[in-house]
């Protein structure tokens, strides 16, 4: 009794703060609501519309699955390539780490977005200096093809959080494997392949389920890049970004529900797969297999 | 080791989730109308007011010279403004508007005036009208327009109507002769033509494309006889009038007009402020702003007529380009009332703004603004093109922002050429359907 005693703040908060309203989003998403009128109920038009009726919905999705199965990997691999690259020496590496970790501290702000922004356009400091090499591509902003891998490569940008989980779990990693293995006369990318990343398997596993996650939310650096508009021609409006336009722009509220609402399933659904595949690659320490 | 890593991440990913839901989860709740109508205002009480507009730099410096002379007759009321751009202003409006908590005095959009006074968001100005809010410099139609469902809920800063802005400087220039306004829309699209060419070395334009705009569409509905929305949200055009108008304009896409990309880059500013391009269709109350961003090199705009579908037609109206309204719920409705009052009327408050908020709405504004330079342009255009004013449309339906914000888009999309008219059309009706039926 005591116990629930104890526990009535955060039950409180949970209750109220977190599951009503979601309870309350998953009736919107059966409704039209446009935040002035009373919800109305329309069953699952929403969801039909969705799926049937709306191109630029399916767009949204593409554009988002493609940020999110080429931006993740990629940032892991650079995450991880930068945390090996740091554990090899002693000497300056709080330097290097922190240097290395600051832009996914600042990554997601605004400021930082609005550089890029400024970075990629027309006449910028990266169409310049491609130019100068003789690469002609003009302003990344603006161009439907760019404006999606400039996207990619901000976030792969951001690779410090997971860098530094890599390099903690570089450093459990036991000296004595390495040696035997040198003993056995592997060589770096031998060891690498048999001994780091089964090692490294359970941070892996934990970096690759909370940056897919992430990525699924990407908002404010699309945000402020198109200026809100989603643009060039729908190429940044993600996710996040169209479900927020449907819902605060348009006032389509239950819409957005609906979308909020396929998005958590979809999340689910991945992590899902994710822990349940995850027993035939990841390996943790004390097991014995 | 393993099991608090995967708690940990479970836990993380819960509040992920989450976070993704609270977007959707708002609250709603409307307010009553009206209100308490204690029609005199006590000088001595302190009163703070919240005054939210949207624009630019520009703008934002009138306001606050505004607010000055506000200040110097009423000392006691403190305003605190703050400013938004166009399509932000109104995300945060909604949002407000479901919580509740709408800044005391707005500057207001007529596209929006329907949707918030019938839903009772909007403080109703009837008490005030003739007393706190001098109704002598206003007159009847300018009064009218504020009017929904027979409430009056927004009072007109200024009126403005379609027109063509060029830019004599760059035309000099690029040596082509300035449009002479008017014409059919075959004559402009040549004219845009000479000036691409002509400009082509230093990177100028002859223009935007006007497909992009829902007014143009309107124009040329309204040329015909037609309209664009009926009061009962019933839209006065077809497919096949919405694909004849995006295709007349497709070959203007085709190397005519400026590259959709280069637009990209500068929005929300267009290619004519960022001296891109030599002329512009928009509101006549556009030119302050342009000079803005134009910056300090730029003195002089060329103002004359858009195109003409047919010679004769009443296609021209004027509008209010933009009103005052005072949030329902406001803590101070005298005060505000006495803010709006001098927004509306008082002459320093013209000598400030000029025509930037459009042609001054009330006669002592007007006589406080000296109309020289660009706001004398502006008042002599309005004047000139009385032969082609038609009655105004009525206040716009419900989601007319929307419907606007979609068809710039679908705009982009035509001008990437990532759609083709035939999508575009669909998609438009579509929205439309979505946006009636709401």
């Amino acid at each position: 009794m005591a116990g629930y005693g104890f526990l009535l703040p955060w039950l409180i908060g949970f209750l109220g703060l977190t599951l009503g309203p979601m309870i309350y989003s998953l009736y919107l998403s059966f409704t039209k609501y446009n935040l002035f009128a009373a919800p109305k109920f329309v069953g699952f038009d929403n969801y039909i519309r969705m799926f049937t009726e709306d191109p630029q919905y399916m767009q949204s999705v593409q554009i988002t699955l493609v940020y999110v199965l080429v931006g993740t990997p990629v940032k892991l691999a650079a995450a991880l390539g930068i945390a090996m690259l740091l554990n090899y020496r002693n000497k300056g590496s709080g330097f290097f780490r922190s240097s290395f970790y600051a832009p996914s501290l600042i990554g997601a702000s605004v400021s930082v977005a609005i550089v890029w922004r400024a970075m990629f356009s027309g006449g910028g400091p990266v169409d310049t200096s491609l130019s100068f090499f003789g690469i002609n591509l003009g302003g990344w902003v603006g161009n439907v093809a760019l404006v999606l891998p400039m996207m990619i490569l901000l976030a792969v940008w951001q690779f410090g959080a997971p860098m530094v989980i890599f390099l903690a779990g570089l450093k459990q990693v036991p000296q004595e494997l390495y040696e035997a293995a040198e003993v056995d006369g592997a060589g770096p990318f031998r060891k690498f392949r048999s001994v780091t990343l089964p090692m490294l398997s359970s941070v892996i596993f934990f970096n690759l389920l909370l940056e897919t996650i992430h990525a699924f939310q990407v908002f404010a650096s699309a945000y402020i890049i198109s200026n809100g508009s989603g643009g060039p021609a729908g190429m940044t409006n993600f996710y996040t970004v169209y479900l927020y336009k449907r819902g605060f722009a348009d006032g389509q509220m239950g819409y957005a529900a609906a979308m909020a609402w396929v998005l958590v399933i979809v999340v689910a659904i991945i992590a899902f797969i994710l822990f349940r595949t995850s027993n035939r690659w990841v390996h943790y320490a004390g097991e014995s297999k | 080791m393993f099991k608090s890593h995967k708690r940990r991440a479970f836990s993380v990913a819960a509040i992920l989730m989450t976070s993704a839901l609270a977007l959707s989860a708002c609250s709603g709740g409307s307010g009553a109308a009206g209100g308490d109508t204690a029609s005199t205002y006590d000088p001595d009480e302190k009163v703070t007011l919240n005054l939210a507009f949207w624009g630019n730099d520009v703008r934002a410096a009138f306001y606050e010279e505004a607010i000055a002379a506000f200040n110097e007759e009423y000392p006691n009321i403190t305003v605190n403004s703050s400013f938004l751009g166009f399509p932000e202003f109104w995300e945060k409006r909604q949002t407000e508007a479901a919580g509740g908590g709408l800044p005391d005095v707005m500057q207001f959009d007529y596209s929006y005036m329907r949707q918030y006074s019938e839903n009772g968001l909007l403080l109703d100005l009837d008490p005030y009208l003739g007393n706190i809010i001098d109704t002598e410099p206003l007159s009847e139609n300018i009064l009218g327009i504020g009017v929904v469902d027979g409430v009056t809920t927004g009072i007109p800063t200024s009126t403005n109507a379609w027109a063509m802005y060029q830019n004599p400087k760059l035309l000099d220039q690029i040596g082509v002769e300035a449009y002479e306004g008017g014409g059919s829309w075959d004559d402009y699209a040549e004219w845009m033509q000479t000036a691409t060419d002509a400009g082509e070395a230093s990177g100028i334009y002859g223009g935007s494309d006007w497909g992009g705009r829902i007014q143009n569409f309107e124009l040329q509905l309204r040329a015909e006889g037609s309209f664009l929305f009926s009061e009962d949200a019933e839209p006065g055009f077809d497919e096949a009038d919405l694909t004849k108008f995006w295709e007349e304009s497709a070959p203007l896409r085709d190397g005519v007009v400026i590259p959709q990309q280069r637009l990209e880059e500068v929005y929300p500013l267009a290619g004519f402020d960022t001296a891109q391009t030599v002329s512009e269709l928009t509101w006549d109350n556009f030119g302050a702003a342009y000079l803005g961003g134009l910056g300090e090199s730029y003195t002089e705009l060329g103002l004359v007529a858009p195109p003409v579908t047919k010679e004769g037609a009443k296609d021209l109206y004027l509008k209010p380009s933009m009103l005052h309204t005072i949030s329902a719920k406001t803590e101070h409705p005298e005060a505000a009332a006495t803010l709006v009052n001098f927004l509306i009327n008082s002459p320093e408050v013209g000598a400030i703004f000029g025509t930037s908020r459009g042609l001054p709405a009330s006669e002592t504004q007007l006589e406080g603004a000296k109309l020289d330079g660009l706001d004398a342009q502006i008042r002599d255009y309005e004047e000139s093109i009385a032969d082609r004013l038609g009655d105004a449309p009525p206040v716009p339906i419900i989601g007319a922002g929307t419907l606007e914000e979609k068809f710039r888009q679908i705009g982009t999309e035509l001008g990437f050429g990532t759609m083709t008219v035939d999508e575009a059309v669909d998609q438009f009706f579509n929205e439309m359907d979505v946006v009636l039926n709401q």
